[in-house]
């Protein structure tokens, strides 16, 4: 959306490019602290970014 | 320091403890590889420390923390049941009602085959680490692959 790659962002925000891919893929969970500097980093807030759902609880918006 | 040059370092200082391992067997001297396991490791803490490109994030954390969790909890019970039993044989309670002349049974594993036995399964929890690191890896999307 900000025409970014996942390396960058992972540098932004201090982790494994891995970290970005596996949000994504909903196979890693964030840490709230690691949610927050991702969505402080879109400058949007943390439900634009995240979806809560009781089954798969957190999902990252694509 | 680069994560490669790191990671040659490393490799670097595993070989010269294994040519301080086979010296140390020939003068059969075990203090002079113990002094230099612990220099070693000394040595790979302070490479660590000045590398500059190697970042562990929380998912590396968590992945190593269930990890160690999973193989401690398997690990324990296997080993303090083969302890108990070890060290039930070197007390060697004798039975009731006691006998007179009380023979000893004969011994099962003697003292230093135990010990043995418990080194083999320290390395034993090495592997059971490494297995459970891979399986967490897998799970929390270390082999994924991006589709773009």
């Amino acid at each position: 959306m900000h025409n970014l790659t996942q390396e960058h962002l992972a540098q932004a925000i201090g982790v494994n490019r891995q970290t970005i891919l596996a949000i994504e893929k909903e196979k890693y969970i964030p840490s709230l602290d690691l949610a927050f500097k991702i969505s402080r980093y879109f400058g949007v807030n943390i439900e634009e970014v995240f979806i809560f759902d009781e089954k798969t609880p957190i999902m990252m918006t694509t | 320091m680069k994560k490669n040059s790191f990671y040659l370092v490393f490799g670097c200082i595993a070989l010269a403890l294994l040519a301080i391992f086979w010296y140390s067997v020939e003068l059969h001297t075990p203090l002079l590889i113990e002094i230099a396991f612990i220099v070693g490791i000394v040595l790979v803490y302070l490479a660590k420390r000045n590398v500059s490109d190697l970042i562990s994030d929380e998912r590396d954390v968590k992945i190593t923390e269930q990890a160690t969790i999973r193989t401690m909890q398997i690990f324990w019970v296997i080993f303090c049941a083969f302890s108990i039993g070890a060290v039930m044989e070197m007390l060697h309670i004798p039975e009731f009602p006691r006998q007179a002349s009380s023979i000893r049974p004969p011994v099962l594993l003697p003292p230093r085959m135990m010990g043995y036995i418990q080194l083999a399964l320290l390395c034993l929890m090495i592997f059971l680490y490494v297995g459970f690191r891979i399986y967490y890896a897998k799970k929390y999307g270390d082999f994924e692959t991006d589709e773009e």
